[in-house]
């Protein structure tokens, strides 16, 4: 049995237990009275506020209940926010108005051109932001490890993000931000190549921060191989040599910067490339689980990496997403606690949000600011810990300045206009509709986990195309359900509108800045000529002897490209070999 | 797709529909250059190329491939596809301009591109006269692709005696074939600096449509090389696990005189029929046969009834990592040693980079290879015994 079963049983072992717990709540006086006691605690310690129209409002709504049965099923069965299993929060206020600064949960990813134009553009988005909070897109040669001049490349380079080929292109990027503030942070979406990437983000803050900075910055990098397999196609070397890089950078974090959290687990991708709500948290979770199995089997201590995983997911307009977050939060606590023996911050399922670039279309697009705004208000009311919206123009291009804007200000009217999220925690959270959803969500999320057990654990089924088959049949009935109306999508299937194709401003790169961009990389590369093949031997002879690459890396990327990095690599490991 | 792009969603959902609407799909899948793609059309004799481009830089790249075409003898295969809304209408006129034929824009119903794709592209095979290189060889085995599937009968192959060595593959799905294929490959190049080896790969037609998915070239990534002649074959209703054009494509690769190696890769066993049928029943097609096993093929019982071993010269126990290896190692010996002597078998982890099991079947091929082209030299062998 591998793990994952073990979880399917743990999470039913869990319920059953809060069944009979409720059950023993109505029968036995003495644990009714304990569980009154520990009700009134929680009541009385809870704050009351005041709407702006001066409705009074606690700061934690708790159901109207006094009965010990009901008491027992939501505090053992969802956890109050911030408490075990975390079904409503993993912390205990999340957005509420705290009057004082406090950093919003907005990330709004960004990345087009070269390095400046993205700098650019972070210094614009984050102008009328408290706290630094910067979300990187490469470009796609970036994205697969490849230098702006590798061959065929051209038209490429700066497209759908920005291109990043050294350590000085990562100076370039990050310029006039202090990332050792206590409320910055950085994200980057990058994941074969996030081992060099994240080399060059370190190297490149020390020299601006001095040599011990690292223990400083703060952030994410998604670094995902999983779901690169499964879905989203970035992978460069083969599954095994891809993990164990990735494992290399993620014990040098968690030793080195503990305020860094050195992979962020996506259904994003998966969802994006077709498959359902169900099937997108199944396999996240499912892949969160093996990350923790592949680290604990090379002797990491789960209590000290558990904490810095994270998760990203995708948030969508079906009916699903409703209750995603609550059914994931729940599933890892247990599993983490039940079957990793793990304490309680490696417990908690931390959030990324992105609402689904998959439900914008271009027919009608403005209609994309209300999808948009739909969807980014379920993954508040599933309480993610960070979101981004999408811009109204993503189905035509990387988003232009206006319609980022938008997106941005789609957030703050969520969070800060509207009263929803300001005064109580839990004000739409844990109703009966939502209950019997998210128990059913539950069931099909421990259905896959067993289906992927049979098949030998996530490892084993990805060798056999079983994720990636399942992500393509979805797909497909998606497709096949808006062609046949069953899917409405309005502008495409339904009140379709004869108008003329929107007149967008595209973000593009013109073929000057890719120029610049190559002759900046020629010069590097000339400068570092006779440095550079002294550092790729260092690192070919440590990725044999299967030393810590990631720490090699570090002093690599000093004199040397991606492209070097990556073909250094993979001449001792191979190329990945892709499927169908 | 174009290089530097993995968004497959919509590529995948349109794969199958044109499968289901009667076309043989050569899936290339992502991350391909412009010279991959012009390369597999050409050695495909397709008569378009579909590229699903969402990560930008398509007035470029698809440019890009239509030059390439060009470049190959390719010039009269259509270039046609789509990105959803990044490419609009003012790239799309650039793109003709430079001679692609179509975009489909986003929201275009998939009924629609089934019916423009189906309507425009389709059409009967020329002579090929005035076609060169790689594009004459691959027109010539379309017209044997035709002829079988019209009921003409086959031509055997006729001997050349110009040298190329035949291997048929087989073995059951998901035994790890195509890996197999691609690793001998790697090795072929790296030994042979100057020789060229072909591949046919069989793949089942689907039995509604007639329609295939041919998706081996994805995970072929030693193939991308100019000394590879790579084709794809659907199998068009045939049972025996390889398509009855096979015999003739063989024949026609090896009196083209440009390959040194050949390798013939069945359908799985289990998928469609019986390879042995074609690879070993009378005059044999091939001059080895290379049978491709995973430790976990269904137990010795079903190892003897379907008497996979007796016809191997090489048997490959694939993945041979697998816990259960073990037995399967004990059972494919005390077969062979109670059929005849003279087989080997040799336990390959194909997936690994450099794995020594590969290395040693790929000099197991090597040695037979050399025998043969010696028995040729000496006018005594038949050179398909």
């Amino acid at each position: 049995m591998s793990v994952l079963a073990g979880v399917a049983d743990a999470v039913d072992a869990y319920n059953a237990h809060v069944a009979s717990e409720a059950c023993r709540a109505r029968r036995e006086e003495a644990f009714a009275r304990e569980l009154g006691a520990r009700w009134g605690k929680l009541r009385a310690e809870i704050e009351w506020t005041r709407s702006p129209s001066g409705t009074p409002l606690p700061r934690l709504a708790l159901p109207p209940t006094d009965e010990p049965g009901a008491i027992a099923e939501y505090l053992l069965g969802q956890g109050a926010p911030g408490e075990f299993p975390f079904a409503n929060a993993a912390y205990r206020e999340m957005y509420l108005d705290r009057g004082d600064s406090g950093e919003e949960p907005m990330r709004l990813f960004a990345g087009l051109g070269l390095a400046e134009d993205t700098n650019k553009r972070f210094h614009y988005l984050t102008s009328h932001q408290k706290s630094i909070r910067l979300s990187t897109a490469f470009d796609g040669p970036t994205l697969y490890g490849l230098d702006s001049d590798h061959e065929g490349v051209a038209g490429k380079v700066g497209e759908g993000g920005v291109a990043i080929d050294t350590v000085e292109d990562m100076e370039r990027l990050f310029a006039g931000f202090d990332l050792t503030r206590g409320d910055a942070s950085v994200s980057m979406t990058i994941n074969a190549p996030a081992p060099a990437i994240l080399a060059m983000f370190v190297a490149a803050a020390r020299r601006r921060f001095g040599r011990d900075c690292a223990a400083q910055l703060r952030g994410t990098i998604q670094a995902d191989m999983l779901k690169e397999v499964q879905a989203q196609n970035e992978i460069v070397f083969p599954v095994e040599a891809s993990l164990r890089f990735l494992c290399d950078m993620i014990e040098w974090c968690v030793g080195e910067m503990p305020r860094w959290y050195p992979i962020s687990i996506s259904g994003y991708h998966i969802a994006e490339a077709g498959a359902t709500p169900v099937q997108q948290a199944a396999f996240t979770l499912a892949n969160g689980f093996t990350y923790v199995e592949l680290l604990r089997g090379r002797g990491a201590d789960v209590g000290a990496f558990g904490p810095r995983l994270s998760f990203f997911l995708d948030c969508g307009l079906d009916v699903e997403y409703l209750v995603l977050g609550r059914a994931c939060r729940r599933i890892w606590a247990i599993g983490m606690r039940d079957v990793f023996r793990a304490g309680a911050q490696a417990q908690l399922f931390k959030l990324h949000t992105q609402t689904s670039g998959r439900s914008l279309v271009s027919a009608g697009f403005e209609n994309n600011l209300t999808r948009t705004a739909i969807e980014l208000l379920l993954a508040y009311l599933n309480c993610s810990n960070s979101c981004h919206s999408n811009s109204a123009d993503e189905p035509f291009t990387t988003p232009t300045e206006h319609y980022a804007r938008l997106a941005s200000h789609a957030q703050s009217i969520i969070l800060e206009e509207s009263g929803l999220f300001r005064h109580a925690m839990n004000l739409l959270a844990g109703g009966p509709g939502m209950a019997v959803l998210e128990r059913e969500v539950e069931k099909r999320i421990l259905g896959i986990f067993r289906e992927l057990d049979e098949l030998g654990g996530v490892l084993a089924a990805q060798e056999e195309r079983y994720q990636r088959s399942k992500i393509q049949e979805a797909g497909h009935a998606y497709e096949k359900q808006i062609d046949s109306g069953e899917r409405p999508v309005i502008g495409l299937n339904r009140f379709v509108f004869k108008e003329r194709m929107p007149r967008v401003n595209l973000a593009r790169t013109p073929p000057s800045r890719q120029r610049r961009q190559i002759e900046r990389l020629r010069v590097f590369k000339k400068r570092n000529a006779r440095k550079a093949p002294a550092a790729l031997e260092r690192l070919e002879s440590v990725t044999r002897a299967g030393g810590n690459v990631f720490a090699e890396l570090l002093d690599t990327v000093e004199v040397c490209s991606l492209g070097q990095v990556t073909a250094c690599l993979g001449g001792v490991v191979g190329r990945f070999r892709p499927m169908v | 797709m174009p290089l530097c792009d993995g968004h497959d969603a919509a590529v995948t959902t349109i794969n199958v529909e044109l499968a289901r609407h009667g076309v043989e799909v050569i899936y290339l899948g992502y991350h391909c250059a412009a010279s991959a793609i012009a390369r597999a059309a050409a050695q495909e004799d397709v008569h378009a190329v579909g590229i699903s481009s969402y990560n930008g830089g398509h007035v470029v790249f698809f440019s890009e491939v239509v030059s390439q075409l060009r470049a190959r003898g390719g010039g009269d295969i259509a270039v046609f596809g789509g990105g959803g809304g990044t490419i609009t209408p003012a790239d799309e006129r650039v793109m003709r301009r430079r001679g692609v034929d179509r975009i489909f824009f986003a929201g275009t119903p998939l009924g629609e591109m089934m019916t423009s794709v189906t309507s425009r592209y389709a059409r009967v095979p020329g002579p090929g006269a005035g076609l060169g290189g790689d594009r004459a060889l691959a027109r010539a085995i379309t017209l044997a692709e035709a002829a079988g599937q019209s009921g003409k009968r086959m031509r055997r192959p006729r001997e050349s005696g110009k040298g190329a060595f035949v291997v048929g593959v087989a073995g059951p799905g998901g035994a790890g074939k195509s890996t197999l294929i691609d690793e001998l490959t790697s090795r072929f190049l790296r030994a042979r600096p100057a020789g060229r080896i072909a591949i046919l790969a069989n793949d089942p037609s689907q039995p509604d449509s007639g329609g295939a998915i041919l998706g081996d070239r994805v995970s072929a990534i030693y193939t991308q090389d100019d000394r590879v002649f790579f084709r794809s074959l659907a199998t068009r209703g045939n049972v025996s696990g390889v398509s009855r054009a096979t015999p003739e494509s063989i024949g026609i690769l090896r009196n083209s005189g440009e390959f040194e190696l050949i390798l013939v890769e069945s359908v799985g066993i289990g998928q469609d029929g019986d390879p042995f049928q074609v690879f070993g029943a009378g005059p044999r097609l091939v001059n080895a046969m290379l049978f491709v096993l995973a430790p976990h093929y269904g137990g010795r019982i079903q190892l003897q009834k379907t008497s996979l071993l007796r016809g191997a010269d090489i048997v490959a126990l694939n993945k041979c990592d697998h816990p259960s290896a073990h037995a399967a190692r004990a059972e494919i010996a005390a077969v062979l040693e109670s059929n005849q002597a003279g087989r080997q078998m040799v336990e390959t982890i194909a997936a690994r980079h450099h794995d020594p099991g590969v290395d040693k079947v790929y000099e197991a091929i090597a040695r037979m290879s050399e025998g043969h082209a010696a028995r040729g030299a000496a006018g005594r062998g038949r050179s398909a015994s």
